[in-house]
């Protein structure tokens, strides 16, 4: 582990905190959709384990995590400001594929990070894509601060905003993706368990090209502890942290 | 300064050993810690054949407390001399290898695979587990089961024989007595704690077994007792281990007579836990301007 310095701080919506890090070897070899731990600087033992989160971006000496408060070692990081350290361990994971003919990137809330990271991955490599961000609450729309400058952004909120579509992201694909769009895309995607099972019923037949990228509690992060175990296809488990966080839809039981 | 401590026959060059489960098979680790500054490591609990483990969620963090149910997932004997000895037979330093099984021929079986290997230093029964033919019930809590299966492992191989006992024992009397006469040459002391969590919002049990084992700062004090006593009811030397997350946790068993110290979950929270800890036993040794770590040893009694 090493330590890196918060040197910015922002907050998006009411839940969710970004911060950018100082720390060069992660920043120099962190790929999309890998993940790094996290805990306080000053060694609390308590909460006991540092937490998992998908790498927002990455250049030079800085790299930058995004993520939403939503129990006690989220809400501890959360009080920490510009100036203060955290330890932190990474890269860590397999990422995503990098080859794709053309992306459709679908996030559901904070699953937008990792796919954030992406998108910019690929317009440095020249690979088209479209973005499809959903989220739960009008507030959460902050998020969409993340995607200002990308071309091809489609939202959906599932509280009625005005302009805007009401329903879940993939209410939104249904509506404005026709099969001959997607047919020789490959699908990214990063959301709640519920909404990643409804894949394969919006894309069927294409389970093969749809990488997701999952989320878990973990212990250790680097494959020791064997805690984050999700049901393998064709029996057995996977370990999220080591042979994920990205996964083909269909390697894995959801 | 001399920081290497006896275990009986076995020699470590220092007593932080890195404890089973909690540092895979060895290589998994090794990116972010050098495995030859340490005493040993144990590898996790290898069964005849591989084994799945139990279905998730198998994590709950509490306060200052991690409960497990990994169910002892591992990809059994065979595989892992052919993936990962390899790797370890390259390390400079002592190589536990702990080990498990339903039956007590599964466990012979394993004991003599391993025994063939010269690389292995020692192994670590762990003798928690439900002992199929008798109904389930740990063999720790049977003591003529425990008696069994440690004396028909003894014969099996020649290996220094650690046993890691749980904090469940019937008898503690009884149980040391079997464990000497049937050549146990160490104790690692303790596993983790039997414990539960209910989710209130699902009423239900968070583990599907309902139970699981309780490691980290929560149980430190409470192996420490335990640890204490058993230095106090036998000649074998003993590894402690439960909760230990820095060198002044460390140094507690230590002085208590603990003759090395596993770390645990502390790998978890930070893979360079175990190399900080020795770290900082050298430091304590240098401030309080000892020489030999044996001296430490069994100074608090």
């Amino acid at each position: 582990m090493s330590f890196a310095r918060i040197c910015r701080k922002e907050r998006f919506g009411e839940r969710f905190v970004c911060f950018e890090l100082e720390e060069g070897d992660i920043a120099s070899q962190a790929r999309p959709g890998q993940f790094v731990m996290v805990r306080p600087g000053f060694r609390v033992f308590d909460p006991l384990l540092p937490r998992p989160f998908a790498v927002l971006s990455a250049n030079d000496d800085r790299f930058s995590l995004l993520f939403e408060v939503v129990g006690k070692g989220t809400e501890l990081l959360s009080y920490l400001e510009v100036g203060d350290v955290v330890e932190v361990l990474g890269p860590l994971g397999r990422g995503f594929s990098l080859d794709a003919p053309f992306g459709i990137l679908l996030a559901g809330g904070r699953g937008l990070v990792p796919l954030v990271f992406l998108a910019r991955e690929f317009e440095k490599r020249g690979i088209p894509f479209s973005f499809f961000l959903g989220v739960r609450k009008r507030k959460d729309l902050a998020l969409l601060r993340l995607l200002e400058d990308l071309p091809r952004v489609l939202w959906s909120c599932e509280e009625a905003v005005s302009g805007g579509f009401c329903g879940t992201v993939l209410d939104l694909v249904g509506k404005c993706l026709e099969r001959a769009l997607w047919q020789g895309a490959r699908i990214y995607a990063c959301g709640p368990e519920g909404m990643l099972r409804e894949l394969v019923t919006v894309f069927p037949g294409k389970e093969e090209d749809i990488e997701v990228a999952l989320e878990a509690r973990m212990g250790c992060g680097f494959g020791v502890c064997l805690g984050c175990a999700i049901p393998r296809r064709g029996g057995g488990y996977w370990h999220v942290c080591s042979d994920g966080p990205v996964f083909r839809l269909s390697e894995v039981v959801l | 300064m001399n920081l290497s401590v006896t275990l009986g026959r076995m020699t470590l060059k220092n007593p932080v050993v890195l404890a089973s489960g909690t540092c895979g098979y060895g290589r998994e680790i090794a990116p972010y810690l050098d495995l030859n500054t340490l005493g040993a490591i144990t590898v996790k609990g290898l069964s005849l054949f591989p084994w799945e483990g139990n279905p998730p969620p198998r994590l709950f963090e509490v306060r200052a407390g991690l409960l497990n149910s990994i169910g002892l997932e591992n990809k059994g004997v065979e595989r892992f001399l052919q993936e990962d000895l390899p790797f370890l037979e390259a390390l400079d330093t002592r190589v536990f290898v702990n080990i498990w099984g339903k039956t007590v021929e599964e466990y012979v079986a394993v004991a003599r695979k391993l025994d063939a290997i010269e690389r292995i230093d020692a192994l670590e029964l762990n003798v928690s587990c439900p002992n199929v033919e008798k109904g389930g019930a740990s063999f720790l809590l049977d003591p003529e089961a425990l008696r069994e299966l440690v004396g028909r492992v003894r014969e099996a191989t020649g290996k220094f024989l650690i046993v890691k006992l749980g904090p469940k024992l019937q008898d503690w009397e009884v149980t040391v007595r079997i464990l000497e006469e049937e050549g146990a040459e160490a104790l690692s002391v303790t596993n983790s704690f039997p414990a539960m969590v209910v989710d209130v919002e699902r009423m239900d049990f968070v583990f599907a077994m309902k139970s699981a084992g309780l490691s980290g700062p929560a149980i430190k004090p409470l192996a420490l007792k335990m640890v204490y006593d058993l230095v106090g009811m036998t000649e074998l030397p003993i590894i402690g281990m439960g909760g230990i997350m820095t060198a002044e946790d460390a140094l507690e068993f230590l002085l208590v007579g603990a003759r090395a110290v596993g770390v645990g979950t502390a790998n978890l929270v930070a893979p360079s836990s175990a190399a900080d800890i020795l770290e900082g036993i050298k430091a304590y040794l240098l401030r309080k301007d000892m020489e030999n770590i044996e001296d430490l040893i069994g100074r608090v009694r």
